[in-house]
């Protein structure tokens, strides 16, 4: 009866309730699956010229401690550079908090102007129907997305729109223990880069008793997702969910077979440890020695970097790779974080004020700034020549990896990533039937091709719901 | 518990039950030796046989609270250690300083009291009137409407939730009061839970247990309904009114989804605590600090109020 689970169900009744004022509106004036470029609303950016200055707009968020100061500095940067437009900031500990506190106001109409949401609530933001797609001001305020990483431009573009402003951004990088690569005769300047090097190099430690296993892997679906886009595949159909309403996943075939296996195969032969979803179990492996890599999110860096600074685990040499994987051609890592959806239903005054915020936010210096404080990777491209980002980078090389992996491999709907209604964590949704297999596979040793069965018939029931419900 | 931390935790996790077995076999036989002997022996030697159980559940029991005070006092590779840390080299409180300030955990606790102190406040008043009238009132209705009572405590506040929230919305619009009770504002805090309909029941019940003739003796003494209820009644009921108070308090203090959307001006101490603990594997020390200061409270008045909780659980359970 935790915390979790109370919230879980809120979240669905709130699912509901959304969908059900959705579905009975009869503004069709914005589509619910997106709609093409030409039908997309106009931002009203005259609308600040007009109005009383200076505009008062609310910006809800889901930063913590240093990426939540970091953000309040930017806002008292941004607050006292103009007159025109006033932010205040309004944090709550996690993404999915805010989502549920957003789901709340669409129902009370206590609403944000703008309101950060991470990457895989895309999807559910469109259905919401309370977006004003980011192209629409872009388009008015004459700018393009053309400095922007094409990646990240990419992943928030549904129908040739881009519907948020990117403004954090991260994705999962190799972080290793060179002490132990050293010892057990390894390059500790050359990490795996393929699953089959991950391999080797795991039974090289483990054959050499350096540690208990060769890689810690979190029990969740992260990882498998980037695989899929590394191997240029895409998870759900209609091109990822990007020319029209996904209907059903994608990755119950031989490649999500090949994936789950190659998973079973390691933790079975002890090469990797299993760990939990949530925790941080899987970095405590390395910092005890028991395992010498693991893979999380590039914006867990900063943190353990000031953990080994401060003197801790004196054992570990820490080294940081690009995310090991299938290397095709056709693929790429995806793109995780965050990005700022402008709220349609405020006045047009506060939607242009909410724009020139999130225009501020995704700014080049500004993104220069962010990231060389938190570790984020920067949205623009012209961010990686300012100080001081390069200096940071300079001096610390493992902070550029997650940038650099986000530029390799082409731009096409495998590499963009899937939008999903149910995308889902905690047990729901997409997710939820990944990792609910992968747990049976490991734990009830169901075979990768009946595990991966298993998760696509459940994936695609989620999907089908969320779709009589909303689409 | 992931496979992980059990792996890291089994050899000592291993002795302390071996410990545990050998505690417990070791007292059986001393009391299967001692009924050989009879009498006072055998009765002396069940007595520390109970005394032994009850020792090792309550260590079982007391052990995560133990944990999270030693871990506030280690530093983040002590805590992440194997074999774990027990006890702590030194008590350095800084870092309760830390989550005091720095962690804001002042001003969530603040918060907290606040609101509930308003919700225990107002769930006594609500709670003693409607169980006073259904214990000593004759209205039409009465059974149906006291089943309607009873019935809210089976609809979950999930179920409310929404509406709840839109019913403080609407009271935000109101002219004069709404800046008082509109969203984001103590009251919109407390409001929802001013009135539950397990306080009247509980509070009816015991009501119904004090003796018909102290009415009757009250009333030859010119005592209106009003003051028997606050100088005879209440009184007497004291101890269900400190278990209710109690059980308010408890469930007030560790809501968590409803401050988190109804509120962020005044963060409480669960949402300020997740927010202290989010992201922060290099203070983790801070975030069980900070734990232990916004369990305080409840450890405190759990151990002074310990006899009225007991009693209130039994309360109305014998009609006496």
């Amino acid at each position: 009866m935790g915390v979790m689970r109370r919230s879980i169900i809120v979240s669905a009744l709130l699912a509901l309730v959304v969908a059900a004022c959705g579905g009975g509106s009869s503004d069709k004036s914005q589509p619910a699956d997106g709609g093409s470029n030409s039908e997309l609303p106009t931002c009203p950016l005259d609308a600040l010229a007009t109005a009383a200055k200076p505009v008062q707009i609310t910006y809800w968020h889901a930063m913590t401690r240093v990426n939540e100061e970091q953000l309040k500095k930017l806002t008292d940067k941004f607050n006292a550079s103009q007159s025109d437009v006033h932010v205040t900031i309004s944090g709550v500990p996690s993404y999915t908090d805010n989502l549920t506190r957003f789901r709340a106001g669409l129902g009370t109409g206590n609403l944000p102007d703008l309101m950060q949401s991470e990457e895989t609530s895309l999807q559910t933001m469109l259905d919401s129907r309370a977006i004003l797609p980011a192209q629409s001001c872009l388009t008015a305020d004459h700018a393009t997305t053309d400095d922007f990483v094409k990646r990240i431009a990419a992943y928030y573009t549904v129908k040739g729109a881009l519907w948020a402003m990117p403004f954090n951004d991260s994705n999962p990088i190799l972080y290793y223990d060179k002490a132990l690569f050293q010892r057990a005769g390894l390059d500790p300047d050359k990490p795996p880069a393929t699953l089959d090097e991950v391999k080797a190099a795991a039974q090289q430690i483990v054959q050499k008793r350096i540690a208990d296993s060769g890689i810690a892997l979190k029990t969740d679906t992260v990882a498998f997702e980037h695989w899929l886009a590394k191997s240029g595949h895409t998870i759900v159909d209609n091109d990822n969910g990007r020319t029209a309403r996904a209907t059903k996943v994608t990755f119950d075939d031989a490649t999500g077979e090949q994936l789950f296996a190659w998973i079973k195969d390691m933790t079975t032969s002890k090469l990797a440890l299993s760990t939990a979803a949530g925790g941080v179990d899987h970095f405590l492996a390395v910092a005890n020695g028991r395992a010498a890599m693991t893979i999380d999110s590039s914006a867990a860096l900063g943190t353990i970097d000031s953990v080994l600074g401060s003197g801790q685990f004196k054992a570990v040499k820490l080294g940081v790779g690009p995310m090991p994987g299938p290397d095709s051609p056709d693929g790429g890592v995806l793109v995780g974080g965050a990005a700022n959806f402008i709220v349609n239903k405020s006045s047009p005054a506060e939607q242009a004020a909410a724009y020139e915020f999130a225009k501020y936010l995704a700014e080049p210096q500004v993104q220069a700034d962010w990231a060389a404080a938190t570790g984020y990777v920067p949205v623009r491209r012209s961010s990686t020549k300012l100080a001081p980002l390069t200096t940071v980078w300079a001096q610390k090389p493992g902070y550029k990896v997650a940038y650099d992996q986000l530029l390799e491999g082409p731009e096409n709907p495998a590499t963009a990533g899937p939008v999903i209604g149910p995308y889902g964590a905690k047990g729901q949704g997409v997710r939820g039937a990944i990792v609910d297999a992968l747990t049976r596979m490991l734990t009830e040793n169901l075979a990768p091709a009946d595990a991966i069965k298993d998760a696509a018939t459940k994936a695609n029931a989620a999907i089908a719901d969320y779709n009589s419900r909303v689409g | 518990m992931s496979a992980d931390i059990v792996a890291t935790l089994t050899p000592g996790f291993a002795q302390f039950l071996v410990a545990i077995g050998l505690l417990v076999v070791g007292s059986s036989v001393l009391t299967v030796a001692a009924s050989f002997g009879g009498g006072v022996l055998a009765r002396r030697a069940r007595m520390i046989n109970r005394y032994v159980l009850l020792v090792v559940l309550a260590g079982i029991v007391l052990f995560p609270i133990y944990i999270t005070v030693v871990n506030s006092f280690l530093s983040p590779d002590r805590i992440a250690a194997r074999p774990p840390t027990l006890v702590p080299p030194s008590l350095d409180f800084g870092v309760y300083g830390k989550a005091w300030n720095q962690g804001h955990i002042s001003s969530y606790l603040f918060n907290s009291f606040v609101v509930t102190f308003i919700i225990v406040a107002g769930q006594l008043l609500t709670s003693i009137c409607a169980g006073y009238a259904f214990a000593y009132l004759a209205f039409p209705l009465k059974r149906t409407i006291f089943v309607v009572f009873l019935a809210t405590m089976m609809v979950p506040f999930e179920v409310v939730f929404f509406t709840n929230l839109q019913t403080v919305v609407s009271l935000g619009k109101l002219p004069a009061v709404g800046q008082f009770v509109g969203l984001d504002t103590y009251g919109a805090l407390a409001i929802p839970f001013l009135a539950a309909g397990f306080g009247a029941f509980l509070v009816r019940q015991a009501f119904l247990s004090l003796p018909r003739d102290l009415k009757d003796a009250a009333e030859l003494d010119g005592y209106g309904h009003w003051r028997f209820m606050w100088r005879v009644a209440v009184p007497l009921a004291r101890p269900t009114v400190a278990a209710l108070a109690l059980f308010s308090f408890f469930g007030a203090w560790n809501q968590y989804l409803w401050p988190l959307v109804a509120s962020d001006h005044y963060r409480t101490v669960q949402v300020g605590l997740r927010q202290l603990s989010r992201g922060s594997l290099d203070e983790i020390n801070v975030t069980f600090a900070g734990t232990v200061l916004a369990a305080l409270p409840l450890v405190v008045l759990l151990l002074v109020f310990q006899k009225q909780l007991v009693r209130g659980l039994t309360a109305g359970a014998v009609k006496g």
